[in-house]
């Protein structure tokens, strides 16, 4: 999500740098994509898998430029740490606690079981403390239907509603583009799925 | 008892999450653990979801401390498990020993990792041997290799059912990419599907007067006299050979005409199902044998596989450097058919490895 989000602020024209804040675990990270992304001109701040190399258990570690990313100039996505705690990392970049620019968005699929009811959902947006609005993103992987998305999004949209936060977009694989035309009168944004390139 | 699973519909999860979700399920009541790559989330997400269902979780000062705390839970009537690997399963193996011995229901993950190291965490299936055999003990456990999310979640189930059932230490084996890898799998409450769960019961604290009312309860981890452990080791065997053949379990297809039989265990078995698969559609008689219980293995089966098929090769593709081919020879000792190696270290197998291998022997 924080992939597509950058890329399309960059296809904008705009300056755009990609934090890697992963610190869990280091899966599900940008570290095996971090070369093809700055070919694609975002500026990534984060290790690779290269300078990460025989680091083992300890390569969950932050790079110190991250610390400082709020900082920088033009728009910064900062990909905050998947994981239980993973939210937790943000309390380690400078300002991200008084910056009035940061936005906290929070994307939540339905099929995740941790998010799997409307009860689940309103626990765990509040469990992650400052949220500003939320990213509906239902889906099974390769196995994502028309009816699992729109089964997840209408109750994503009911939880938006009672915790009084927006829903800025539904997430939806571009596989499904040609098949589907949603309608829930908040805009969709077709994704590229990057992740599944990104084996640690 | 908070119901575990809302709905039975399809999730999508890593593996590790999947074990935590399917140990809630299987009833399991304290988890004892000592934090180690791949299988950290296993703990990450059991201790922010135990809470909620009444359930415990324990950290220990190290694995072997968390083996024992698991021998002394199960005793006490707990249905209590742990997670490790890699450097963790080696020092577990002191515990994991003491639950043969005192016939423990001990059930465990281990989500293997590389080797020979003690901080290497990348992918690996290099954990058969010690999983199988390690010990000082004569390998009396049952350890299903799983390859799919389902089947993890499936046999997280099973296996607390069948180490209460049987009182064999039980594992399931995975690896580094299942562990970290998400995939849609069918989340379900066993109840709602038939499954029995087996109770957790005390082995110590029994009521009733020993002599008087009951039997004592004889849970021996150490023997003096050499007659006397000879008696239990040929019990123990004989005790785990009679039921093995309930606990036995292996998949197979495409093996009744073919000229070679890929033979896979655990993740790198969806290669050799699409390698198989591929390989008859390019005309190429390749048939896929599985174990799915590395112990006890499914000699009997794997041999009438090969009889069955008259195949001339059997291709044995693993991430290890002989670990799996090692335990199959010892268990189809006799057989006459060639043996060719795909062996790949630390490394992912894909199907065209396989296909690739497959062509070059054939």
């Amino acid at each position: 999500m924080a992939i597509n989000r950058a890329l399309e602020l960059k296809s904008q024209g705009r300056q755009v740098t990609l934090v890697d804040l992963d610190t869990v675990e280091p899966f599900y990270t940008l570290r095996p994509l971090k070369e093809l992304l700055e070919q694609k001109g975002l500026t990534v701040i984060g290790l690779t898998p290269a300078n990460s190399f025989g680091l083992g258990e300890t390569g969950a570690m932050l790079v110190p430029a991250a610390r400082w990313a709020l900082r920088r100039e033009g728009d910064i996505i900062l990909d905050v740490g998947y994981g239980v705690y993973g939210a937790q990392t943000l309390n380690l970049v400078e300002g991200a606690d008084t910056s009035t620019e940061l936005r906290v968005i929070a994307v939540i699929n339905y099929s995740r079981p941790m998010t799997s009811t409307k009860g689940r959902i309103i626990e765990y947006v509040k469990e992650l403390g400052r949220v500003d609005a939320l990213v509906a993103n239902t889906h099974l992987g390769d196995e994502t239907t028309s009816e699992v998305i729109e089964k997840g999004t209408q109750v994503i949209l009911e939880c938006a509603e009672e915790l009084g936060i927006p829903v800025d977009y539904i997430a939806v694989d571009r596989k499904l583009a040609d098949k589907w035309s949603p309608d829930f009168g908040v805009p969709v944004k077709w994704i590229t799925r990057y992740m599944p390139a990104a084996v640690w | 008892m908070l119901k575990v699973v809302d709905e039975t519909k399809k999730a999508f999860l890593t593996g590790n999450e999947t074990i935590a979700w399917a140990a809630l399920a299987a009833g399991a009541d304290i988890m004892f653990g000592y934090p180690i790559t791949p299988q950290n989330e296993v703990m990450h997400y059991w201790t922010r979801l135990a809470p909620k269902y009444g359930r415990g979780f324990l950290q220990t000062e190290d694995e072997i401390s968390a083996g024992f705390t698991v021998c002394g839970a199960v005793q006490a009537g707990k249905k209590a498990f742990t997670a490790t690997a890699g450097p963790g399963n080696v020092l577990m193996q002191e515990p994991f020993g003491m639950a043969e011995a005192m016939r423990l229901p001990l059930f465990a993950i281990i989500q293997q990792r590389g080797g020979p190291s003690s901080g290497t965490v990348i992918y690996s299936q290099q954990e058969v041997t010690l999983t199988t055999f390690g010990g000082n003990g004569e390998g009396y456990r049952v350890v299903y290799s799983s390859a799919t999310h389902q089947e993890i979640y499936d046999y997280t189930i099973k296996g607390f059912n069948v180490a209460w059932k049987y009182r064999w230490p039980t594992f399931l084996l995975g690896d580094g990419y299942q562990a970290k890898m998400r995939e849609p799998l069918e989340m379900y409450n066993p109840e709602e599907k038939g499954i029995e769960l087996e109770p957790a019961y005390p082995l110590l604290g029994l009521p009733g007067k020993i002599g008087e009312d009951r039997e004592p309860q004889h849970l021996c981890n150490i023997y003096s006299l050499e007659e006397e452990l000879y008696d239990v080791v040929m019990n123990l065997s004989a005790d785990y050979e009679r039921v093995a053949p309930e606990l036995i379990e292996w998949q197979e297809h495409s093996c009744e005409d073919a000229d070679i039989i890929i033979l896979t265990h655990g993740v790198v078995s969806r290669a050799a199902d699409d390698a198989v698969k591929a390989l008859r559609a390019q005309g190429i008689k390749a048939g896929y044998f599985r174990p799915i219980t590395l112990r006890p293995y499914p000699t009997q089966q794997l041999r009438e596989a090969i009889a069955k098929s008259g195949a001339k090769k059997l291709l044995i593709a693993e991430s290890s450097y002989g670990q799996f081919e090692r335990l199959t020879k010892q268990e189809i000792y006799g057989e006459t058919i060639k043996i060719e190696q795909l062996y790949m270290p630390g490394v992912g197998i894909i199907d065209h490895d396989i296909i690739n291998k497959v062509k070059s022997v054939l």
